[in-house]
């Protein structure tokens, strides 16, 4: 009763790279293709507090009757003390992951509070099944922007810092929904030449494909670069848009599909088949 | 970065992104479990066999008992070759690929676990290796957990095809690595890595020791060994190689505890 790629994948190896090549061309399915993700910095928005966050909370509020929003957190300093300090203490990734996933977290549940007014909930991974229901029924749904990967976490090819965070969290889950925007709100215009809050005369960078900017190979980056590499191999996200969050109407403009911020797009020819 | 409240960290205000800053955290790693022995046992090499091969490994586990901590990872096997291949019909994404394929190897461990019941051996599902792997390991005598690590629907998508990349060998080894484990060994059907797939080519030469780098650079069509281990390997701070054995030869599994060189060595 197997697929003919079936009797291939129950008696060969999964290490044989032409029967790789043979999974390549197979349907994609979105599963939720009408939602779209939404990571709110933790440094750049959550650590501002009232002044920086507010102000996004009520943009999400004004959107959720006409958009549907997989609402994902970043960590920040409070994860930047614990980094430093278990680095200190001679502490694997793994573990330093384990310890970042509990400041996303803290700052999901802030999330949650904040718009528990509106009856959105704050989903633990294990409870992602429920996802499309909340969305359908309260037009959001809060979850903590790192991947569960916990002591499973790989180590970075250079340094201490677990290589995979938030941004590459968010990331998964609208590649696996098959979701419709992948936005980032943080607390730049965007994508910089160099860090902006060190060297203001860095230039803009609006548009710009995956490819390309692993090219110029940046010493800083606005996302994480796990997310880029990972891009590269996506079936479902062709693009993913960074805006400011401290600039009102900016992720309603993204969310409407306007231009705003810097955009980083793959220019490769997608995957797959549709089904 | 004026407005953001701060908690004073060396990393404070800092782009976690910038290569300077990455570089300014290298700094030497403790290993948290010594002593610790991460054993794995195949899905398809090992468990799908049945009675016949599953049971004399874990006679060998067992007579290994007092003398190595140890802790049993399990592979998935055909079920989960089976479920990937209705999945990848359907259209699903590598994400829900990966969640529906760990399931089959926690099958496996669970079977596992029974059988080592009597002798102390407990089974772990993943937030318990986090919470509870040093209690569980002071109060019994072992424990078995999914070899599968818990990527679930954050499994990357492959560079090539859509089969999940980071199965029971990244799983085990990824626990081996985090604790520093002592050994991480990986228990198949085949006596190691040869220069190529010894069941259909008798004439396949037998490596008993290489470098991972090596090894990725030989670029032979079929591995022993999830090829993403391979890459883990290259960026290892503790565990510095992995050992694979066969595990239908009794004695393999008792000469790699000991440290021999039995079955194929692969290092950092």
């Amino acid at each position: 009763m197997l697929t003919d790629l079936g009797r291939r994948l129950v008696s060969g190896s999964l290490s044989d790279e032409s029967l790789m090549r043979a999974t390549e061309n197979t349907p994609n399915l979105a599963l939720v293709p009408w939602a779209n993700v939404v990571k709110i910095g933790g440094q750049s928005i959550m650590d501002r507090g009232r002044a920086g966050l507010m102000p996004v909370v009520a943009e999400i509020v004004a959107n959720l009757p006409r958009h549907k929003m997989i609402l994902g957190t970043g960590a920040g300093t409070r994860a930047r003390h614990i980094y430093s300090l278990a680095i200190d203490l001679g502490l694997p990734v793994g573990v330093l992951t384990v310890l970042g996933t509990a400041v996303a977290w803290q700052n999901a549940q802030m999330l949650q509070y904040l718009l528990a007014s509106h009856g959105i909930a704050f989903l633990e991974p294990e409870g992602f099944a429920s996802v499309p229901h909340y969305l359908m029924e309260r037009g959001a749904v809060i979850c903590q922007g790192m991947p569960p990967y916990k002591l499973w976490e790989q180590n970075p090819d250079l340094g201490r810092i677990p290589p995979q965070r938030t941004d590459t969290g968010c990331f998964l889950i609208a590649e696996v929904f098959g979701a419709r925007k992948m936005i980032y709100v943080k607390d730049e215009d965007g994508l910089y030449e160099a860090d902006p809050k060190k060297d203001p005369s860095a230039k803009f960078i609006p548009r710009i494909s995956v490819q390309e900017l692993l090219k110029l190979d940046l010493n800083d980056l606005v996302v994480e670069r796990a997310v880029l590499e990972i891009m590269l191999n996506a079936r479902h996200v062709r693009e993913i848009q960074f805006v400011n969050g401290l600039k009102p109407g900016q992720l309603t403009a993204a969310l409407d599909g306007e231009p705003v911020g810097t955009i980083i797009y793959n220019a490769d020819a997608a995957k797959g088949s549709t089904p | 970065m004026s407005g953001a409240q701060h908690v004073i960290s060396k990393l404070m205000r800092e782009s976690l992104m910038d290569r300077r800053v990455i570089a300014g955290t290298e700094a030497p790693v403790r290993a948290i479990l010594p002593n610790l022995n991460v054993v794995q046992i195949g899905g398809q090499s090992i468990m799908d066999r049945g009675q016949s091969a599953v049971l004399p490994v874990l006679d060998e586990i067992l007579a290994n008992q007092a003398d190595y901590t140890q802790v049993i990872g399990v592979g998935p096997g055909v079920r989960a070759r089976h479920i990937l291949s209705v999945g990848l019909d359907l259209g699903l994404p590598t994400g829900a690929l990966a969640t529906l394929a760990a399931k089959s190897a926690a099958q496996n461990a669970y079977m596992v676990s029974c059988l080592l019941a009597s002798h102390g051996f407990v089974y772990l599902e993943a937030p318990f290796i986090v919470q509870l792997l040093p209690a569980m390991l002071a109060a019994a005598r072992g424990a078995v957990f999914n070899g599968v690590p818990p990527y679930d629907l954050w499994e990357h998508p492959p560079a090539l095809g859509k089969i999940p990349p980071h199965g029971s060998d990244a799983g085990s080894y990824l626990v081996g690595e985090v604790f520093g484990a002592r050994s991480v060994i990986l228990i198949k059907d085949v006596d190691g890595v040869f220069t190529a797939d010894p069941k259909t080519h008798p004439d396949a030469t037998f490596i008993p020791e290489v470098k991972a780098a090596d090894l990725i650079a030989m670029r032979l069509q079929t591995l022993p060994i999830e090829p993403v281990v391979l890459e883990l390997l290259t960026r290892a701070k503790l565990v510095k190689s992995v050992r694979i054995i066969n595990g239908l030869v009794p004695g393999n599994l008792t000469r790699a505890l000991a440290g021999e060189a039995v079955g194929t060595l692969i290092r950092s």
